[in-house]
């Protein structure tokens, strides 16, 4: 009934390794590189080796102290976020002004082409040009909507900040969400540092991902839809046009 | 006559295993869409996704409604507290797989809870131990099996039990082999009082769950994936975070700190 070999692709770590595609990807390859031919270790060749050593180990230590203060500038970052979205949550404007007030932190805070991009996996590449803006288009609605949607429930939320650690060349910060009623529920939030100002990249609700649980909706969509793109950006449409 | 509730279970299982629908593996050709059939681990997914039809038809006709009547005719008090009896009849199998596992601490916390609730609690009423530095945690045998190094195996979505994995479903039965309540009496009253405990506790839950899930059928393109996708990754994290719990198990009142350095990464 089990068998070991298979199963493992999944358990515990594969999953993990799913969330990090680019980093893996970026090991694997580096690991990959074919190896200088032998007779050319020259002494040469080995001093150089020696320098490129401890160039990147100097490189490595200063991208370590970075990171540390990187994780303090996430935890500011998620803290700021979480309070402004809790305050437009629990404003006293009308529907529409908090739905307003939630999309310009939104568009603000949330990397939402690059989550757009991980969820189409790896439909991405196959998609022409104008396919990948209409389902960015597309995807930022859904996201918007599906957050916007919420604001009645989210009514007199608190979180707390908890640890934060590096992930790969990203940030996770651990908050803890306590909703009226239930009990308190632990969200990890993605940081990544772009271009500039940070920006979120997922949101784990009690050890489950928001994008990656989306790209596993979009590709069983896919498969059984013979991987047509535009199936996927129809539905999109259908659903958004939806009254909701 | 409690087994007689677990008949529907162990004949999906042996439905979803002997029929073997199994789904058709993509094209050898396109590493892609293998790389995602690998991943997906869903041998069985055809099956899976009629079991899935069926146990959605059964929750919008028959469980759903019942989660919104209690949510709406019970006072969230009385909800809070119901819940709190249904828990502390679970402690006595929490305990065995928290010993199980491994987990000195987590065994305390049960064993504390369970004697605290039972008694000051009032049979479990009031969760009094919370307060007192015993706080709740869930855990089953087949978070027992996954720490002793047991793989899931694939995916299964199966009916009452929901989805699930082989792995999950053998524990599942292994709790209720290990509940003593399993092997109380016989008669009437103590058959009423096992399915009203059943049948409450899966109202209990499902009401829990109540805005989540329509949510989430309301958002997805393809519910089923969504689902089997959210029930792996939780379940991952739920094992993971057992696994890492190694808190001290020295008390509080004890003289000598605790080594400051114990910042031991729990083996993967």
């Amino acid at each position: 009934m089990v068998r070991p070999s298979r199963a493992r692709n999944l358990d515990p770590d594969g999953a993990a390794m799913t969330t990090l595609p680019a980093t893996s990807k970026a090991a694997t390859m580096l690991l990959t590189e074919p190896p200088a031919p032998v007779g050319a270790l020259s002494r040469r060749a080995l001093l150089a080796a020696c320098g490129a050593t401890a160039f990147l180990a100097f490189t490595f230590g200063g991208l370590a102290c970075a990171s540390a203060q990187g994780t303090d500038a996430a935890s500011v970052f998620v803290d700021q976020t979480g309070r402004a979205l809790i305050a437009a949550v629990n404003g006293n404007g009308s529907t529409a002004q908090k739905k307003q007030a939630l999309q310009a932190i939104i568009d603000r805070d949330v990397d939402v082409a690059d989550i757009a991009r991980f969820c189409l996996g790896r439909f991405w590449r196959v998609a022409t040009p104008q396919q990948q803006q209409q389902y960015t288009a597309l995807f930022h609605e859904v996201l918007v909507n599906n957050i916007t949607g919420k604001v009645g429930e989210y009514k007199g939320v608190t979180f707390a900040l908890s640890r934060s650690a590096p992930r790969g060349s990203d940030t996770a910060v651990s908050t803890i969400v306590t909703r009226p009623g239930n009990a308190p529920s632990r969200v990890d939030w993605l940081v990544v540092n772009g271009a500039g100002s940070p920006k979120i990249a997922d949101v784990i609700a009690e050890g489950t991902s928001l994008r990656l649980t989306q790209r596993d909706d979009y590709s069983a969509f896919l498969a059984r839809n013979n991987n047509d793109i535009q199936a996927l950006i129809e539905a999109m449409r259908r659903q958004m046009a939806q009254p909701s | 006559m409690r087994w007689l509730k677990f008949l529907p279970i162990a004949g999906a299982i042996s439905i979803a295993l002997g029929l073997g629908a199994c789904a058709t593996a993509p094209n050898a050709s396109d590493a892609g869409a293998i790389a995602d059939y690998r991943e997906t681990n869903d041998p069985l997914e055809p099956t899976n996704r009629v079991f899935y039809a069926i146990n959605n038809g059964l929750d919008t006709v028959l469980l759903r409604p019942l989660a919104v009547a209690y949510r709406y005719a019970v006072p969230q008090v009385i909800r809070t507290h119901a819940h709190d009896v249904l828990a502390n009849l679970d402690s006595p199998v929490l305990l065995a797989n928290d010993m199980m596992q491994g987990k000195p601490r987590r065994a305390g916390d049960t064993l504390m809870r369970f004697l605290v609730n039972s008694t000051v609690g009032v049979a479990g009423i009031f969760d009094v131990a919370t307060d007192l530095g015993w706080p709740a945690h869930d855990t089953d045998f087949g978070v027992t099996l996954a720490l002793w190094g047991l793989p899931s195996g694939p995916f299964l979505f199966l009916p009452v039990l929901g989805p699930t994995n082989p792995r999950d479903a053998t524990g599942f039965g292994v709790d209720i082999a290990l509940d003593p309540l399993t092997y109380v009496g016989k008669g009437t009253v103590v058959t009423a009082l096992d399915y009203t405990r059943f049948g409450l506790s899966a109202i209990d839950q499902r009401a829990a769950v109540l805005d989540e899930l329509d949510r989430i059928k309301e958002g997805a393109l393809d519910p089923y994936a969504t689902f089997r996708s959210l029930a792996r990754q939780h379940r991952e994290s739920e094992i993971q975070d057992t696994r890492d719990d190694d808190r001290a198990t020295v008390p509080a009142w004890f003289a000598r700190p605790a080594p400051a350095t114990s910042t031991r990464t729990a083996p993967r």
